[in-house]
């Protein structure tokens, strides 16, 4: 795999490895031979899946059976991975972004067991939403409340295409939420007027948001290209390309969201291509330490953190998303057609 | 029965089966399920705000791409077919490019001129214009996509005009733009007409170049093809359906009405209509 192949060339391997995938599965008669795996895989951990946890997990499971193990990976958003799988795409494991999209997976009936009961409910990565700046932070950006003031021009993707902007838009509303909690200065928070504290913070930023992308990934291209003051992003997501050289700061508010990334086996393939033993010991194997270091080294944070010794300082005021009232409550607070941020886009869109 | 009649009869079933395989069954597959829970909602799913101001805003940026081009490729088809330059053929060549390259690429293109980073971008925004990211972005965007349109609907037409009507005109004491206007554009409002219709169709369904060249914020710079990817990755494909039907529903009737006034002369309805109101003093 080439490190640092053009976009293009990207989503034409992507398309070639999908393509592949689909025509591998569709040829009967092949149990007998090496073992295969069909991975569906969201894109941004392709580098740490490509170039560390499959070579290690082909090692490890020859080492442990004697057999060869082929794994094919595909790698796209994950909202179209899980459409992907729905749709009849063969893959045996997904490891996807958000536990929405194994949900919907869950629902249409090809995974059938209960994928959280692992250490971690089904957790194999987190990260945290972070801000990134311009090299030498010159507008000074520090907190949430940087963002909303006047001229300065924010990035985040479309959350209606993005599990990744759904998180960004997350963080700025539990660090809202954070926020009325410090000007309570102790007291009890009143909860309707802490969620409109909140959706004031949310609805100051999104008037600064000059683009929303399709993608976490196109966000960041954006950002690259010049436009915007502040990016807002997976931590991950910008660490690797900071370390690769490119002109930006990281900036971890004090505030912000525990983001976890799910993985789970695909039951109905899995058993259609008598590969289920193969397909719990990758996902048991995401789990390991040698795994977890791979996520790691690529800019994620180990999913117990206590684990590792090397991991970085944990935010200040860590939120996760059950703290919020977890995923179905918080997206349809949010998202929904009376949603808070859907309501700010509204109101910013008739002058109010 | 002969073979003859065999013949067309293959004829037409293959075309009739190929119109209907490609363009009938997919559009009422998906005119079935925009309608599956009835009219009402299929109206609630596009009177959305989002979903409305992205459909108002498509026919709006849309109407502004196709009139920049019935005016800047009228004036080119001119030029292309009347005049003699050294390197026309090259210009000509270059017309059909926008058919040609991957829309998306056109948005790179686009994007890469006028980003930030770019001079033309950085002198575009000091001069206080923005066209990146905000709505002449888009208006551009479609126009680029649809340039050629226009242009190669109108190029035979003025081929086929004959000087000698034009050079009556001026014999009989017409000014050239009197002539022009009584003239030329007549006699090529058909090709003219064919050429601006099928550009606006082809912009209201602009997807690749837009989604990189406009903000794509809701309700400000997000058009309806965009809006409808949205609701497909958010797992809403109504919602998507219908504000795909509702752009449908605008291009038909477009069509619709280009067919009406591109018909023969003796059935030409509106522009015999149009003329003879003209013709009024």
């Amino acid at each position: 795999m080439s490190t640092e192949a053009g976009a293009a060339r990207r989503g034409l391997s992507m398309l070639l490895l999908v393509l592949l995938c689909m025509a591998a599965a569709s040829r009967p008669g092949e149990a007998a031979e090496p073992r295969e795996l069909i991975l569906a895989i969201y894109s941004v951990p392709k580098e740490a899946y490509e170039r560390s946890i499959i070579p290690s997990f082909q090692r490890y499971w020859r080492q442990r059976t004697g057999q060869e193990v082929r794994i094919r990976a595909s790698y796209g958003a994950s909202g179209a991975q899980a459409r992907a799988i729905i749709g009849g795409f063969e893959a045996d494991v997904a490891a996807l972004s958000v536990e929405g999209d194994v949900e919907q997976i869950v629902k249409a009936a090809a995974i059938s067991h209960d994928w959280r009961q692992t250490p971690h409910n089904g957790m194999v990565a987190a990260s945290v939403v972070a801000l990134g700046v311009r090299k030498g932070n010159p507008k000074g950006i520090k907190t949430w409340e940087d963002l909303a003031r006047p001229g300065i021009q924010v990035l985040y993707p479309n959350p209606k295409t993005s599990g990744g902007a759904m998180w960004d838009i997350i963080a700025i509303y539990g660090a809202g939420l954070k926020q009325a909690e410090r000007n309570a200065s102790g007291k009890k928070v009143d909860q309707t007027a802490a969620a409109e504290t909140a959706a004031g913070l949310l609805k100051r930023i999104q008037r600064n948001v000059k683009v929303m992308d399709k993608s976490g990934r196109e966000s960041v291209t954006t950002f690259e290209r010049g436009v915007g003051d502040v990016i807002v992003t997976y931590e991950n997501e910008l660490l690797p390309r900071i370390k690769s050289g490119r002109p930006y700061d990281i900036i971890v508010p004090a505030e912000t969201v525990w983001i976890e990334n799910p993985a789970a086996v695909i039951d109905r393939n899995a058993d259609r291509h008598k590969v289920r033993d193969v397909a719990e010991a990758f996902v048991a194997f995401l789990h390991d330490k040698e795994a977890q270091t791979a996520f790691l080294n690529a800019g994620f944070r180990p999913i117990d953190q206590s684990q590792m010794t090397n991991a970085r300082d944990r935010p200040a005021q860590l939120f996760t998303i059950h703290d919020l009232g977890g995923w179905d409550l918080v997206s349809a607070k949010l998202f929904g057609p009376k949603g808070l941020w859907t309501t700010a886009v509204e109101e910013l869109a008739r002058g109010k | 029965m002969n073979s003859r009649a065999l013949t067309v009869l293959a004829l037409r079933a293959t075309a009739v089966g190929y119109v209907v395989c490609l363009i009938l069954l997919p559009l009422v597959v998906l005119g079935h399920q925009a309608f599956l829970n009835g009219v009402g909602q299929f109206l609630d799913d596009i009177t959305l705000p989002q979903a409305w101001s992205a459909l108002v805003l498509t026919i709006e940026m849309a109407l502004i791409a196709t009139a920049l081009n019935a005016v800047f490729g009228t004036l080119s088809a001119i030029v292309l077919v009347r005049y003699q330059f050294p390197g026309k053929w090259f210009l000509n060549s270059l017309v059909d490019l926008p058919f040609a390259i991957p829309t998306l690429v056109a948005g790179l293109m686009i994007a890469a001129i006028y980003g930030p980073t770019s001079f033309v971008g950085a002198w575009v925004e000091r001069s206080a214009i923005t066209i990146l990211y905000e709505q002449p972005g888009i208006a551009f965007a479609m126009a680029f996509v649809t340039m050629p349109f226009t242009i190669r609907a109108l190029q035979p037409v003025l081929m086929e005009l004959e000087p000698e009507q034009e050079e009556a005109a001026y014999t009989l004491g017409a000014g050239p733009w009197t002539t022009f206007w009584k003239v030329t554009v007549p006699s090529v409002l058909p090709g003219l007409l064919t050429g601006v219709f099928l550009a606006f169709v082809r912009a209201l369904g602009e997807f690749g170049s837009i989604v990189i060249v406009a903000g794509n914020i809701p309700m400000k710079t997000q058009v309806a093809s965009v809006y409808v990817y949205g609701e497909i990755e958010s797992y809403n494909p109504r919602g998507a359906t219908s504000v795909s039907i509702a752009v449908l529903i605008v291009s038909f009737l477009a069509l619709l009405l280009l067919e009406r006034m591109t018909r023969p002369p003796g059935e030409r309805f509106f522009i015999t209509a149009a003329r003879a109101e003209s013709r009024t003093p």
